[in-house]
């Protein structure tokens, strides 16, 4: 199978001799979830922002579902990788939430019945589809998030990267996105970048940790979360879950789970018994 | 001594029907550790907006009650007088960041510039600044060619280094990484040891149980003022308010239905571990 996107030994320089990416080698399959994470400043980011062309790799090379990017505009990657901007205020910029998520669309030639079903699918898959007619700025935090991913959805791009969906988030918030998430992961391959170890831990189906530029460990939630002198150097620390079993004698060292907690500490408990 | 308090306040933005904030009272004493929480769209930011009296003074509306900060009333008090003891660090940095200084280092000193503050200790506070929060490495260069969580950090720093007597803070570790949030928090700690008042708008409620002294939730007015220990284990009023109880807290309900262990319901770390390992004995 071919990736959707392959990256090969890239590296990146915003200012001459300020290395943020450094030989990065990274792929992704359809159908996985792969989360980002690493302290600020890391490359995180700046390494998405090359899948669809915001960033030009300066050595080395981006392969979109087969075919190089060097050549190719923003626009045509765009329908393959939507990213999905950290702060929505950077990406909204319509008056009407409707004809914000109509934009993408309409401007790759999208027009009538065609182009509204794919607006009000995407309005209703972010649970906003009741406040179509609203001013974007009306909205709040939460909202105008998901008024940025609808419209990334209503695109239909094979991977969406959603850049801290949850930053700023009530619990409510939270909920939502997980579950928008879940809803996503049936449909389209999904990068997050986030500090949010608790979702992270329960949505990815693969952790890629970056340190400096670099990417230090690329595999399974349960695994990365047993390499703390690695979580420690990347500054990040696992879910309190995990530490708390971490912390306690005869306990797995890989929980994620309040109820694989609970049932780690029954095991226990009957053992001794 | 009580720092800061507000009587009878209300505020209504202009153009909007509804109270943001109705009839808050409120003291808060001189060096506690106040977290604010509440939904979003509960008026938490208008609140830490209008300590430092951006309302009434820059966002058009109608207030009504008393603001005393510091014994100054607010509604009579121009923004830079209270801005000499309340320092504001807002929730998006890009509303922090002046642009008035083209470096790191500029940017932290632009605050110290403006009161004058002598060369020799102004170059000293930088100094200190930087090495608090890690960004020695960066002096040079931009704030705006920083990470978003870089640029959090200066913000807050661009606050801290006016050594303010009342600190607000907005989210302000909404996009830090894990550690970073840690020392953040730790820093923040550290300041209200030295007697400062601060005031923290947060949902992070893991920090919360550890540092605050007390609680104000907010829904456009305050539903409740209480210890941590109070709020954070009455779940049903979190779960009213869109909030969620910690982990930790989870834990030890699951314990209680259990019957596991009959003690009052955990917020912090250590304190479920010890109940945990007395379980486990």
């Amino acid at each position: 199978m071919t990736p959707i996107i392959s990256a090969k030994k890239i590296c990146f320089e915003y200012f001459k001799g300020i290395k943020v990416l450094k030989n990065i080698n990274f792929e992704i399959n359809k159908g996985e979830v792969v989360a980002i994470i690493g302290q600020n400043g890391s490359g995180k980011t700046t390494l998405v922002k090359h899948f669809n062309g915001l960033l030009s790799p300066t050595k080395g090379e981006i392969i979109v579902k087969g075919e190089p990017t060097l050549n190719k505009t923003v626009a045509q990657l765009s329908r393959i990788s939507g990213y999905v901007f950290q702060n929505p205020d950077d990406q909204i910029f319509n008056s009407v939430v409707e004809k914000e998520v109509a934009f993408g669309p309409s401007n790759i030639g999208l027009k009538g019945k065609e182009l509204k079903d794919r607006v009000n699918n995407a309005l209703n898959l972010v649970g906003l589809f009741e406040k179509r007619k609203m001013h974007p700025l009306d909205l709040d935090l939460n909202q105008k998030k998901l008024v940025a991913i609808a419209s990334m959805i209503a695109m239909k791009p094979d991977l969406l990267m959603l850049d801290e969906p949850t930053t700023g988030q009530d619990h409510a918030g939270l909920i939502r996105v997980e579950n928008l998430i879940n809803e996503l992961r049936k449909d389209y391959t999904v990068i997050i970048i986030s500090h949010d170890m608790n979702l992270v831990s329960r949505v990815a189906s693969r952790i890629v940790m970056m340190c400096e530029g670099e990417i230090l460990f690329d595999g399974e939630p349960k695994k990365a979360f047993t390499k703390n002198a690695l979580l420690k150097k990347t500054y990040l620390k696992p879910p309190v879950i995990t530490e708390l079993a971490q912390s306690l004698k005869g306990f797995k060292k890989d929980i994620l789970t309040v109820d694989e907690f609970m049932e780690d500490l029954m095991r226990i408990k009957k053992k001794k018994k | 001594m009580d720092i800061i308090t507000y009587k009878n306040f209300s505020w209504r933005y202009s153009g909007y029907k509804g109270w943001t904030l109705h009839n808050i009272n409120l003291s808060i004493k001189k060096g506690e550790f106040i977290g604010i929480i509440g939904k979003i769209g509960s008026g938490r930011t208008t609140f830490c907006s209008s300590m430092l009296g951006l309302i009434p003074h820059f966002y058009p509306g109608t207030m009504q009650g008393e603001i005393i900060i510091n014994g100054l009333n607010v509604k009579k008090s121009k923004i830079a007088d209270l801005s000499k003891c309340v320092g504001l660090a807002f929730q998006s940095p890009a509303n922090q960041l002046t642009g008035a200084g083209t470096t790191v280092e500029e940017e932290l000193a632009f605050g110290l510039q403006n009161l004058g503050v002598p060369y020799e200790e102004m170059h000293k506070r930088v100094d200190d600044m930087l090495n608090l929060i890690g960004l020695e490495k960066f002096r040079k260069r931009s704030p705006f060619e920083l990470s978003g969580g870089q640029q959090q950090k200066v913000a807050i720093a661009s606050v801290l280094i006016m050594n303010p007597n009342i600190l607000v803070l907005d989210e302000p570790t909404s996009q830090l990484d894990p550690l970073g949030t840690e020392q953040v928090f730790d820093l923040i700690k550290k300041l209200s040891k030295t007697g400062i008042t601060i005031m923290i708008s947060t949902n992070n409620v893991d920090y919360l149980s550890r540092f605050a002294d007390r609680i104000i939730l907010f829904d456009n007015k305050i539903v409740k003022i209480d210890t941590p220990k109070k709020i954070l284990t009455d779940i049903n009023l979190l779960k009213k308010h869109s909030l969620t109880h910690s982990n930790i807290t989870e834990v030890s309900l699951r314990l209680k239905k259990m019957n596991l262990s009959k003690k009052e319901l955990a917020i912090d770390f250590a304190e479920l571990k010890k109940e945990i390992e007395e379980i486990m004995k």
